[in-house]
């Protein structure tokens, strides 16, 4: 049977269909968030079940997650973006034991426990300095886009040294780096190595291996050695990382 | 002869010294090469930056604490302060007013003593003790003795020195008087909590943009240094004259009352001719938030706060703000 | 009528409080409707849910009418005494003169949240420098200003020292701007040096016997600076009966909370066992008054228990919670997002234990007082927290930290490292601020997941 997940994250939704007699996954897509964020995430399943032929009414089950998971009033039922990251990891990469997931908004870290199911978790601050946002207040400032900010960093030879706790500042910061002249491969690595910091003090010291990093941040080049050099071990990137918390909720599904 | 670090004023180094160590103030700088604490919002980068260097330093006999503030004395019970060097943390009363708050002090600094004995520190006798009070003393005035011939920022760093390792060599030229036609630096007063080291570099900044620093009342600065020892006490309970310099006589915010501090700087705002203010405060202390504005509004002077959130350097930010500043107050 | 424990909001009670009177309530003098209240600007209220038993009401309207029992005490001729941080001992000796009437000015921390800012005593705070990076305690600087919120007490007590650096800054900037404080000294309590002479504290903490001697010196200057105010002294046998009146309520509080936290169906919310625990401290202005609050609480619980009834589903996961809100609102979130309480620590254990009756009264209190977990280092608190979830029962652990509040920097990491080592239970923190409403789902996230984790842990 079909079982749909669908992530309304702040600033995606990510929808993905699974089959639990294959173990497959059917289809998935994303669209950018909006206000209308019910309609959108309709929209956006139906539109996955027209791609595969699939008539509207063949989804058994639906669970909604993410920040806006209360709003998709059709899910059957709402779990949070921990748990669903959890299960989506665990089927993907069964072998990982953490979690580091970088989001637009937010960051997480997850520890499993040998089955799969969450041991502990911790997220960061009301501060965004740990996000994808930085990232992006970053990129508009150097004029290039998120990947090409990461492919930036791989150039870096000397990262500069950023250290304010918020990303208003910061920018600033970095306003003040390219008025002294320092290169923007340089601004670009000191980005990601001080997101990377303060994500390493959210997940503090306990980091059980494997570890798997998530969220959309986990595709930009450059982030996850920067994970690896704070945490220390190497860092895997599954296929579709910013789809892992659809998947977890559409496994979930199955399990209604 | 191994090193016992600590960051607070009213640790008496002579005590340390007495008991056969080395004792060394040292003024922190930030390291963001250094591994995250660990530790969510709320840190003070101070404590975080003097804890983080000092249990670097594997070398070291002991690292002491005192409870001047909550982030000093809640760090040790963190991971950030996970080392084999012995810790101590020495209870300092906010207080200052009653007979038993002195004693408690006293019998503070005893058993920081009894902690040193335990690492191997002798319990010095009265008369090795006086003869250590009187020669810091001594010294101390020496230090006191070198501002008029230092600039300002040359005699807080040698300040540190002194704190440091017990150094007074002068080996600064001496200051040259007021550059260009006509132009007279304004005083100002450098004021607020413990610096950390690239805040050294305001005294420049200031001076380029036309001020000059004649007062660092920072808790790194002159307002910390122990007054002069009465010497006949001294001689007859050393102790006791330690305990009343340092517990005493020091003005700081923390105190409660803290009214010492604004009569301390009263009079060294009027002797030195201040006429603006320079006020330095790390983000999440709130000992020296909570006196920036009563104290703008006692002092009723130009004042500006420059607050240190965990940066290495004077970031350009903060460089506009004191060049504006400077620019209104001339 | 429909006596079934559940949550109603405050326009249910309106409806809720004609059924009660109607089957002959009986009321103290400040009794009512609780919706009386929002008149007054308590608008917070509207937002919440509460317990729909008398028992509850009765708290509430003894919670929302302490300023009125304050002007009274004033307009008798009592003394008014702000005793301020230290949560717990100085009322014990200002109860026992039967001049004196002391509360807690630090209580203003939950006007802003009550009062939906309304009240503006941040900004004042604000502009005196006091701003959010201050313990929402900073609104007893506006309420001091406004003089809207309580008397100005005719005396004012504050510990300081190993305190906390917010609520000494704030209290100082109170000094600076007229207001003549009595402070003193709250020794930093450690753990014995080896060979030390030293007792156990109530509680369990160790702490040397030089410790207590000295606590027990600055209580003894209180004391006298209490008696001065009060005009007469106050003999060991007055504070011997201000203790025992003391451990009366503690005592009822005491099997409150083990009823509330161990009952298969929880008989009493969250937000209702956080109120009934502030009356231990200063036991809300009226001593005799709180205790029969708790025994009504009490009986209320008890009596849902043997009819095995509960206000939540059974299977509600028990959470112990560690440190207050400023929000209200998020311990109904607890119980919206599929928890329940079961256990606490609120920063005021030596309020809750029993105050030893078999020393010299001013032993006792200064045994009392040097339990204080504020004053002893974050292990001490989760050492206790530890021992009090195996006994409550807890499933997990949410740490809740108050904006700006000093100890909040370091602790969380400690106590949550200790009770993860020790009892493999999830943890989880988060911040409240005085009001949370654009938090809300951030912080729902936080516990629904919580909650996630232990369900899935059950099934194992």
């Amino acid at each position: 049977m079909i079982y749909a997940g669908i992530d309304a994250g702040s600033r995606a939704i990510k929808v993905v269909l699974f089959d639990d007699e294959n173990g497959q996954i059917v289809a998935s897509g994303m669209a950018d968030q909006g206000i209308a964020q019910e309609a959108l995430a309709k929209e956006l399943l139906e539109k996955l079940l027209h791609q595969r032929q699939l008539p509207t009414g063949s989804v058994a089950k639906i669970v909604a997650t993410g920040y806006g998971r209360n709003i998709i009033g059709f899910a059957h039922k709402t779990v949070t973006e921990i748990t669903c990251h959890a299960a989506g990891v665990h089927h993907a990469v069964p072998e990982a034991r953490t979690i580091i997931e970088i989001g637009g908004q937010d960051s997480k870290a997850i520890s499993l426990k040998v089955d799969g199911t969450v041991q502990d978790f911790s997220m960061n601050d009301r501060c965004a300095a740990g996000t994808g946002r930085f990232l992006e207040v970053v990129a508009t400032r150097l004029t290039v886009d998120l990947y090409t900010l990461g492919e930036l960093s791989g150039r870096s030879r000397n990262p500069a040294a950023i250290s304010s706790m918020c990303v208003v500042f910061a920018e600033t910061e970095i306003i003040g780096l390219l008025a002294a002249g320092v290169e923007p491969e340089d601004i670009a690595s000191g980005v990601q190595a001080a997101i990377a910091a303060r994500v390493g003090t959210m997940a503090g010291r306990k980091i059980e291996p494997p570890v798997a990093f998530t969220g959309g941040v986990a595709l930009i080049p450059g982030m996850a050695g920067a994970l690896e050099k704070v945490l220390k071990q190497p860092v895997s990137v599954p296929a579709d990382p910013q789809m892992t918390g659809a998947l977890g909720a559409a496994l979930l599904a199955a399990r209604i | 002869m191994k090193t016992v670090v600590y960051s607070c004023p009213f640790v008496p180094a002579e005590w340390i010294a007495a008991h056969g160590f080395g004792p060394k103030r040292i003024i922190p700088s930030i390291d963001h090469d250094r591994a995250p604490s660990g530790l969510t919002q709320g840190l003070c980068p101070y404590a975080d930056a003097f804890t983080g260097e000092a249990v670097a330093d594997s070398r070291l006999g002991a690292i002491i604490f005192t409870t001047v503030c909550d982030q000093m004395r809640r760090i040790p019970d963190t991971r950030t302060s996970r080392t084999e060097t012995p810790l101590f943390v020495l209870n300092v009363p906010a207080t200052w007013e009653t007979a038993s708050v002195h004693k408690l002090y006293r019998n503070e600094i005893l058993r920081l003593g009894r902690f040193l004995c335990t690492l191997g520190g002798e319990r010095p006798n009265n008369e090795r003790l006086a003869s250590i009070v009187l020669d810091y003393d001594r010294r101390r005035s020496e230090l006191r003795s070198l501002r008029d011939r230092m600039t300002a920022r040359q005699f807080s760093e040698k300040i540190a020195a002194f704190h440091r390792d017990g150094s007074l060599e002068s080996d600064f030229d001496p200051p040259s008087g007021p550059t260009g036609a006509g132009a007279r630096p304004t005083p100002i007063a450098l004021a607020g909590g413990p610096m950390l080291r690239h805040h050294f570099d305001l005294f420049d900044i200031v001076e380029d943009a036309g001020g000059t620093i004649v007062l660092d009342a920072t808790g790194t600065g002159e307002r910390t240094i122990p007054p002069p020892v009465d010497r006949r006490l001294a001689r007859e309970d050393p102790l006791a004259a330690l305990a009343d310099v340092y517990f005493g006589r020091i003005p700081d915010a923390f105190r409660r009352p803290n009214s010492e501090l604004y009569i301390w700087l009263k009079k060294e705002f009027a002797q030195r001719g201040v006429e603006a203010v320079l006020y330095v405060r790390h983000t999440w202390c709130d000992t020296w938030q909570a006196e920036a504005m009563r104290m703008k509004e006692w002092c009723g002077l130009p004042f500006l706060t420059i607050e240190s959130g965990g940066d290495s350097h004077v970031d350009g930010r903060t460089l506009s703000r004191i060049q504006s500043f400077m620019e209104v107050v001339r | 009528m429909n006596d079934r424990p559940r949550m109603i909001s405050l326009s249910e009670w309106d409806d809720r409080y004609k059924e009660l009177s109607d089957a002959g309530l009986k009321e103290p003098a400040y009794g009512g409707p609780l919706s009386r209240h929002v008149d007054d600007g308590d608008l917070r209220l509207r937002a919440l849910r509460f317990d729909n038993s008398a028992a509850a009401l009765r708290l509430w309207n003894f919670l929302l009418t302490e300023e009125d029992r304050l002007s009274a005490a004033r307009a008798s001729g009592k003394k008014l005494v702000g005793t301020m941080k230290d949560l717990g001992t100085v009322p014990v000796i200002a109860y026992s003169s039967p001049e004196l009437v002391a509360f807690y000015p630090d209580g203003a921390w939950w006007i802003p949240c009550v009062m939906e800012l309304g009240a503006g005593l941040l900004g004042i705070a604000d502009s005196l420098g006091i701003d959010e990076s201050f313990c929402p305690v900073r609104a007893m600087l506006g309420a001091f200003a406004t003089e809207a919120h309580f008397p100005i007490p005719d005396l004012l007590i504050c510990s300081v020292g190993a305190t906390c650096d917010d609520f000494s800054a704030i209290a100082q900037r109170l000094a600076s701007l007229g207001h003549s404080i009595a402070w003193w000294e709250a020794p930093a309590r450690r753990k014995p040096d080896p060979g030390e002479e030293s007792i156990t504290l109530p509680g369990g903490f160790r702490a040397a016997v030089d410790q207590v001697d000295f606590m027990k010196s600055e209580l003894q200057r209180l004391r006298r600076i209490i008696e001065k105010e009060a005009g007469s002294k106050i003999d060991d046998s007055a504070l011997c009966a201000g203790i025992k009146a003391a451990n009366g309520v503690r005592r009822i509080l005491a099997e409150l909370r083990l009823t509330v936290f161990r009952a298969a169906a929880a008989p009493l919310p969250a937000l209702e066992m956080l109120i009934a625990e502030m009356l231990a401290i200063h036991f809300c202005s009226d001593r005799t008054e709180s205790a029969l609050v708790l025994q009504g609480l009490l009986d209320e619980a008890c009596a849902r228990q043997a009819a095995g009834v509960g206000v939540l589903p059974v299977d509600a996961v028990r959470v112990f919670w560690v440190n207050p809100v400023a929000d209200l609102r998020v311990m109904n979130l607890l119980e919206k997002c599929g928890g329940r309480i079961c256990g606490s620590e609120f920063l005021f254990s030596h309020a809750l234990d029993e105050i030893p009756e078999d020393l010299p009264p001013m032993d006792a209190l200064a045994r009392m007082a040097l339990a204080d977990p504020m004053i002893g280092g974050a292990e001490d608190r989760a050492d206790r927290v530890c021992a009090d979830i195996e006994l409550f029962g807890a499933e997990a652990l949410l740490i809740s930290r108050i904006p700006g509040a000093s100890h909040c920097a370091t602790e969380g990491q400690v106590i949550g490292d200790r009770v993860r080592s020790r009892l493999g239970i999830p943890v989880q923190e988060i911040e409240v601020p005085p009001v949370s409403d654009s938090l809300l789902p951030t912080l729902s996230t936080r516990i629904e997941a919580l909650v996630e984790t232990v369900l899935q842990r059950r099934k194992k």
